[in-house]
């Protein structure tokens, strides 16, 4: 790949990941949530993976080093890992709510009044279960992503 | 037919005879059964079932014991709850509605102490039985799973729990059937039982749905309850009938549910599965022959008997019995293996239960209820007899064996009891069940004529060839040892004990029939009777009637007949080769149906993903248009449809790029025009005011675009030429697919569910006013978000976890295909 894709990469890749990050957390009340944040967040990491290669994206960007796994290169075991805690946490935080009382996956909104800067800020116990679903978005389809770009 | 036109005023008349007399209705036992003793009764052997292997590996061949102790338990429990009439629930999903109920009257409390009761004694038979045979952890287990089932089929309250319990049995016994699972006539045999009962409870859970469906009519709204409450549907079974023969479905409902029965109660057609059941081990064959398995289905034709009695159900039930009651009687004279006798004798005395429940009046019902009991005393009896007999003198061919009373004293004994009560000799215990056929046979043709006149001739007939094995398998111990028949041994007392056991209550039941009758007979003749019952009285007879000289010819002839017992065995054996053998129907359709598969397999599953593709859209388009066609729904008009140029203009676009898409040269063009329809979709999103799901179009088709270019060099650079026929085929698919989905958006989308869009508007932000904490609104203004991670947030849930597999699957796939084993 070109130098000029490679460093428009290198400047673009963050901005991306922000930009999912973002989206995961004004997701409860503009458009967004876990499942476009988990799908922005695997493009950003598909663009490192095409341009710069998959050894590169292992070993300098996320620091993985070790043996391949069955089926696929060793980062795959940190995607299996990353969806499987995606799973627990949506479904946990389902959990605490029968823990409550309440019916499965129930979810409550708590405010906070009187805070510097923000003043009045909102906590959604649904964001807990959208982070598991954006965890689990990142971890399957880059498990997918990577297995398949192995072949 | 003339039987057709019995009025339906006498169906159900009481009738004085001489062995059944008088309307008296015996005060009926009001009292509850405690619900504690019935579901421990129930869960009792399935919970011995989970720990029969950890039990095994203490105890090793003395599980027998454990197993006999759990069925006793059961017994017992059962047992307490003697005299008492009614349900009892528990609730399982309360806010569905859904709840375990368990009722219990006559005729389930006697099903159910048959099962445990010759459960124990076949558990104490096993003891001596598999001595050093294999697998035993497996078989106590599965035996164990067996009873239970039948319990619950006995104790079913609903039709669905009724459904499950039956489906089952068959699951069980297809394990114990298949016992040896080395032997390849042990798997066939295993098979068999399977294919057909479970595939007779198909048909009968459509009839179930059936009665559900017309429940709601009949009562108001629609139940699965058959018994046991003021609304379910016995308890209004005139309403039910009434509206089963408005809509037309009685007749459907009743031939369906007979299908069931007949299937596990082996009728003629569907008995062919019950000669091959003896390839199980002996004391499997003695449980699954004569309490359990095959009286579900006659149980279920009592139970049935007060909702859907009538004429149909006595042309169909009446025929039915008899016929199999006389063809498998002349089969079990046919038979060589004494097992394979008694196979056969089971299915004719099935018939003859099924004849008695077929009979329109009171009689019939009381034969039907007395021979449940009569007949699994004398089979149960015989088959461990019959197991004795293989495992002591080693041979179970019937030429092999004889005069084995010098051996087998005390067996000799229990055998003749037993085989005399067969076949319906005085005073034996099947005698006067046999006479109550009688008495309701000659009953029907009195009150009918004509034709109905073939229901006594049939039943003296079948009653014939009865007496003639019966008599048979008595022989084995009479006459002359054959040089070729070694030593025998003695049994054991554990082989000897349930035998003499079961004929000491058949010898009891033949020497005072009233106090069986007052015990248990009379309550489950009552349950199978519509309106009240007429009280039982049951003793020899004293004077000539025609029962009496129905039994008598039935036995001067079986005795006229002995002599020339081996040219009519002979004669049968000729005329059961070929299309006339029983499995020639089953083994035609079986491997017939298997030839087929692999005919049809090269075309549906060639390896390529096209193909697959093909098939798959093919067949749901298909089956989803027809579901449209046969529901009669109609495209709706769209009203209200504002088309702006944007749109236009962008939808213009998508339909070039779709048009693309089917001519681009390569791979890559062909990705970049797909690409193009999909952004072009995401702008419509956009434009419909719709950000989020332009948002994820976007982001998804990107993604897309990005996994097509990695994998991208790994395909053909070149499509190939296909040619016109190809072509055509794939446009008239895709054309479907199309179709289908357009017509799919607008039908759903014509519902308008208008409840829950306000629903949602109306829940999903945050109110005017609130408190700090907010729990039954979803806080967001965002509204799809709100409704994915909160409202909707168990399918979302569900949608996360499909995502996680799909990715296990692809990793499964990939790892798997190094190691070679998909070819």
């Amino acid at each position: 790949m070109s130098v000029i894709t490679r460093t428009v990469t290198r400047v673009v890749f963050p901005l991306i990941l922000l930009t999912a990050l973002a989206l995961l957390f004004q997701g409860h009340n503009l458009p967004g949530g876990g499942f476009i944040a988990g799908v922005l967040t695997v493009a950003a990491f598909a663009l490192v993976y095409i341009v710069n290669g998959l050894d590169y994206l292992q070993e300098d960007l996320l620091g993985r080093t070790g043996d391949d796994v069955e089926g696929g290169p060793a980062i795959v075991a940190d995607f299996l890992n990353v969806f499987a805690g995606g799973l627990a946490i949506a479904a946990g935080g389902g959990v605490v709510a029968i823990l409550l009382g309440q019916p499965f996956l129930s979810q409550a909104v708590l405010f906070v009044h009187d805070l510097p800067i923000f003043h009045e800020l909102e906590l959604a116990s649904a964001f807990v279960f959208d982070l598991g679903v954006y965890l689990v978005v990142i971890g399957g389809l880059l498990t997918i992503l990577t297995v398949v770009g192995d072949e | 037919m003339s039987l057709v036109a019995l009025p339906s005023a006498i169906a159900e008349a009481s009738t004085t005879g001489q062995l059944g007399t008088g309307a008296a209705t015996l005060a009926q036992a009001t009292a509850d059964p405690a619900g504690v003793a019935l579901f421990a009764a129930l869960a009792l052997p399935f919970l011995g079932a989970l720990v029969t292997p950890l039990v095994y590996r203490a105890l090793g061949e003395r599980t027998a014991w454990f197993a006999a102790l759990v069925a006793f338990a059961s017994f017992g429990l059962v047992a307490s709850q003697f005299g008492t009439t009614g349900s009892v629930s528990i609730e399982w999903i309360p806010t569905l509605g859904v709840s375990l109920s368990l009722y219990l009257d006559g005729l389930s409390l006697l099903i159910s102490l048959l099962a445990s009761g010759v459960g124990v004694l076949v558990f104490v038979y096993s003891a001596g039985y598999m001595h050093g045979e294999p697998g035993q952890a497996r078989y106590y287990g599965t035996l164990l799973a067996f009873m239970g089932s039948m319990l619950g089929v006995a104790l079913a309250a609903d039709l669905i729990a009724l459904f499950v319990f039956w489906e089952l049995t068959s699951i069980t016994s297809f394990g114990l059937i298949g016992h040896y699972r080395e032997s390849e006539s042990s798997l066939y045999a295993a098979r068999k039982s399977m294919l057909i009962t479970v595939s007779g409870g198909l048909f009968m859970l459509v009839g179930f749905v059936l009665l559900a469906f017309v429940s709601g009519d009949a009562l108001g709204s629609t139940t699965f309850t058959l018994i046991g409450t003021p609304d379910s549907m016995i308890a209004n079974a005139d309403a039910m009938r009434t509206a089963l023969e408005s809509a037309g479905l009685f007749v459907p409902v009743l031939v369906l549910v007979a299908i069931g029965a007949a299937a596990k109660s082996a009728q003629v057609p569907l008995h062919v599965w019950l000669p091959n059941a003896m390839e199980a081990p002996t004391p499997v064959s003695a449980f699954l022959h004569s309490a359990t398995m095959v009286k579900a289905g006659v149980y279920l034709i009592g139970r049935m008997r007060p909702l859907l009695v009538g004429d149909e159900w006595m042309l169909l039930l009446g025929t039915l019995g008899l016929v199999t009651m006389t063809v498998t009687a002349l089969l079990a004279v046919g038979a060589s293996d004494i097992k394979e006798l008694l196979a056969y004798s089971t299915a004719s005395h099935l018939g003859l239960i099924t004849a008695g429940f077929g009979f329109a009046n009171q009689l019939g019902a009381e034969t039907g209820a007395f021979h449940i009991l009569n007949h699994a005393l004398f089979k149960a009896t015989l088959f461990l007899v019959a197991g004795i007999i293989a495992h002591e003198a080693g041979t179970r061919a019937i030429s092999e064996l004889g005069g084995l009373r010098h051996d087998l004293p005390i067996t000799g004994i229990i055998t003749a009891i037993a085989a005399l009560g067969m076949a319906g000799v005085p005073p034996f215990n099947g005698f006067y069940s046999k006479e109550l056929l009688f008495e309701s046979a000659y009953e029907v043709a009195h009150e009918l004529g004509g034709l109905a006149w073939l229901f006594p001739a049939v039943a003296v007939f079948g009653s014939v060839f009865t007496f003639l094995y019966s008599i048979r398998f008595l022989w084995l111990f009479m006459g002359e040892k054959p040089a070729g028949l070694g030593e025998v041994h003695r049994p054991s007392l554990a082989l000897l004990a349930p035998p003499v056991v079961l004929a000491g209550l058949a010898m009891i039941v033949g020497i005072d029939p009233q106090l069986a009758v007052d015990t248990i007979v009379q309550s489950a003749f009552g349950s199978a009777v519509a309106g009240e019952a007429h009280t039982m009285s049951i003793h020899l007879p004293t004077e000539l009637t025609p029962a009496v000289a129905m039994s008598a010819i039935t036995i001067l002839s079986g005795i006229a007949l002995s002599p020339f017992y081996d040219r009519l065995r002979d004669g049968v054996r000729r005329l059961t080769h070929g299309p006339l053998s029983a499995d020639w129907y089953y083994d035609k359709a079986v491997y017939g149906l298997e030839r087929a598969s692999g005919l049809a397999l090269p075309r549906i599953q060639t390896g390529q993903f096209r193909t697959y593709a093909a098939w798959m859209l093919g067949v749901t388009s298909l089956l989803a248009l027809a579901g449209y066609l046969a529901a009669g729904i109609s495209v709706p008009a769209f009203s209200d449809l504002s088309i702006t140029a944007p749109v236009v203009i962008v939808l213009l676009v998508a339909i070039v790029g779709a048009a693309a898409v089917t001519r681009a040269p390569s791979h890559i063009a062909g990705v970049l025009t797909l690409s193009v329809l999909g952004f072009m979709v995401a702008l419509f999103y956009v434009l419909s005011s719709a950000p989020d799901l332009a948002l994820t179009q976007l982001v998804v088709e990107t993604l897309v675009l990005v996994i097509f270019l990695l994998v991208l060099d790994r395909l053909p650079a070149f499509y190939g030429d296909a040619d016109r026929g190809k072509v055509a085929r794939d446009a008239v698919l895709a054309g479907g697919v199309g179709l289908t989905v357009t017509i799919s958006v607008l039908v759903a989308t014509a519902g308008s569910p208008d409840a829950i869009a306000r629903f949602f508007v109306e829940r999903a932000p945050v109110p005017a006013e609130h408190g700090s904490i907010l729990a039954d609104f979803g806080g967001g203004s965002n509204i799809v978000n709100v409704i994915l991670v909160d409202f909707r947030a168990f399918d979302t849930m569900g949608e996360i976890s499909v995502v996680a597999m799909a990715a296990l699957g692809v990793l499964t796939l990939v790892a798997m295909r190094g190691r070679g084993e998909s070819s």
